[in-house]
């Protein structure tokens, strides 16, 4: 059976994931990706219908925290983080062509 | 002054107050000795000398004035750099956040400055976690201080360093398949990954967030149960903290009741392929519990084989979705790209290219891929039912044992450079670690053999106090680990007190 990542697959891939990649990333990945996804065939032996998924590693539910005021001090903190500002505004590049 | 090699968390705590020294002193000796070595090791990436050298001189002010101080109070402290200190650099090890300054305290940070520690500097780690060598650092190579050839395991490699090269009293890590407990292992330190939930997560740059913990690297169990109980804990801002206070069970660990303690020998952690020197390591600290009176039963954990392939498809999947903030603009610049002549994907594609390393990229491709419509079934979702097999496995385990025994790693300290262009046999070095981080479990790393620091690189006041000639042979450290059921840090931690009491 063919590998399910391929040159095109994985532009795709890489496009979607928005990253740009040389390519020698490329082959590199096209050599190692394959390697990975056959390593996991081995879960296919087992059989899993009758269970249910593990979607994390609590089973809390509904964790509420404090409906309490609170002062926040970094209020300004993300915007000095952003490499490019104007009055408190964020700058960036522009969206659309 | 005491020399920085024989202190431990108690150790400190119990001269600060009698005044033999200073915090300041011993802060101060801690950066002497950082700056003499640190260059040829590499844990380090950031420095935090200022503000660690006013935090001590408070504590003495504190200690001058006969205030009664906590267990912490002065404790010079190395912190993985994917936990944010407030005003401090937090890189995570990668070139995208290279310019990033943390603008809020971690909630464990919050918690250690409340107990007045001091925190020393930011220690190397894999490129946000990912890695069992921390090779992946997108900035330098951390060095075996048993031998400088053999990487320090990862991904907490520069924390598991910087407490074994006596670079700082204790360290946090963070663990999401291994990664306290084998760099631990590997440098012969104590390393505690704590139950999921045990830990606030808040403020811990997220790899893997159904994983992710945060704990203790030491030099002993007992700095282990201290370092643990105070950063443990509620915190109303990470919604998958189970908000348990913990109690002297952790410190203060009753003989009789550790006696009472069943512990498994799981078959499936005693295979072929583990290497001679570990499995003698672990037989050696099989032997000396026997000795403490406790029973031993085998025990089988059928589904261990299938926990790496589970865990390297849930942890790409959860990288894919984790590490897409970072899109080179939000928390730094990478490059001098011109952004006027790029549009906004252009400059996406380029910055997440250039910012990060090979196995993120591999990782965040890999997550893409088992998510995608068409994969998530047969890869995604299979893992996570697989997960639950593995937990499954741990619980009915559990009905017989208290604790389960066994070991962290199937080899030593490999070479730098051995593994890290294969990424299979790099994920291979996580096999005994992955399946308690899918269940959730507590685990604490222990060192069983013992070693001598290489002459060449040993300085004089340093000398370990075990009373034995040092050697000129190079040994490498051995562990084990002990798990516990979820929350029961106490039993792992009590078991493991007493065990470091035979030595």
């Amino acid at each position: 059976m063919p590998s399910p990542i391929d040159k095109k697959s994985l532009e795709r891939l890489a496009e979607l994931a928005r990253i740009e990649l040389d390519p020698k990333e490329e082959e590199r990945l096209l050599q190692d990706l394959p390697k990975i996804l056959d390593y996991f065939k081995e879960l296919q032996e087992l059989d899993t219908s009758n269970v249910e998924p593990m979607a994390g590693s609590t089973t809390l539910k509904n964790a509420f925290r404090d409906d309490d005021a609170s002062e926040k001090t970094n209020l300004r903190a993300g915007v000095e983080q952003f490499p490019e500002t104007e009055n408190g505004f964020l700058k960036i590049p522009p969206v659309f062509e | 002054m005491t020399p920085l090699g024989e202190l431990t968390i108690k150790k400190f705590h119990d001269g600060l107050l009698e005044k033999k020294f200073s915090a300041l002193e011993v802060t101060q000796a801690f950066f002497r000795h950082i700056k003499e070595t640190d260059a040829a090791i590499g844990a380090y990436l950031s420095l935090n000398e200022e503000a660690a050298i006013k935090e001590a001189e408070a504590v003495d002010l504190a200690v001058a004035k006969d205030e009664p101080q906590g267990v912490l109070a002065g404790v010079p402290l190395a912190i993985k750099d994917n936990i944010l200190i407030k005003g401090l650099p937090a890189t995570a090890a990668s070139k995208i956040l290279e310019n990033y300054t943390a603008s809020y305290d971690a909630g464990v940070i919050q918690k250690l400055k409340a107990e007045k520690a001091v925190f020393l500097g930011k220690t190397n780690l894999d490129e946000f976690a990912m890695g069992a060598s921390t090779e992946n650092s997108g900035f330098q190579l951390t060095k075996n201080p048993h031998d400088p050839e053999r990487v320090p395991g990862g991904s907490s490699g520069g924390s598991a360093v910087a407490v074994a090269a006596h670079m700082a009293l204790a360290a946090l890590g963070s663990d999401t398949g291994g990664s306290i407990r084998q760099p631990a292992a590997f440098c012969g330190v104590v390393g505690l990954k704590p139950t999921y939930g045990a830990v606030s997560r808040s403020g811990l740059i997220a790899m893997a967030s159904s994983l992710d913990q945060i704990g203790p690297i030491t030099k002993t169990v007992e700095d282990a149960a201290i370092l643990f109980k105070a950063i443990a804990g509620r915190d109303q801002v990470d919604a998958t903290n189970a908000g348990i206070e913990y109690g002297d069970e952790l410190t203060e660990p009753g003989l009789e009741s550790i006696k009472q303690l069943t512990v498994g020998l799981p078959e499936e952690y005693f295979i072929e392929g583990l290497d001679g020197e570990v499995r003698r390591g672990v037989e050696l600290a099989i032997e000396k519990i026997k000795s403490l009176g406790l029973k031993f039963k085998k025990i089988s954990l059928p589904h261990t084989k299938y926990a790496l392939s589970c865990y390297y498809i849930i942890v790409p999947a959860e990288v894919s979705a984790n590490l897409a903030r970072f899109d080179g603009i939000r928390y730094s610049r990478t490059s001098n790209l011109k952004p006027k002549t790029l549009n906004l994907k252009e400059i996406y594609l380029k910055q997440r290219g250039e910012g990060f390393g090979a196995e993120s990229k591999r990782r965040i491709i890999l997550g893409t891929f088992v998510l995608s419509s068409g994969y998530y079934d047969a890869y995604y979702e299979k893992a996570q039912r697989v997960r639950a097999l593995i937990r499954q496995d741990f619980k009915n385990a559990f009905k017989e044992v208290d604790v389960i025994l066994a070991p962290v790693t199937p080899t030593p300290a490999f070479k730098i450079g051995e593994k890290i262009s294969d990424p299979l046999s790099m994920y291979l070095s996580d096999v005994f670690t992955v399946p308690i981080n899918l269940a959730g479990l507590p685990s604490v790393s222990i060192p069983v053999k013992k070693y001598h620091y290489p002459n060449q690189t040993m300085d004089s006041t340093l000398q370990s106090n075990s009373g034995q000639a040092s050697s000129p042979r190079k040994e490498l450290p051995v562990g084990f680990q002990l798990i516990g059921k979820h929350f029961r840090e106490g039993d792992i931690l009590g078991l493991g007190r007493y065990y470091e009491k035979l030595n």
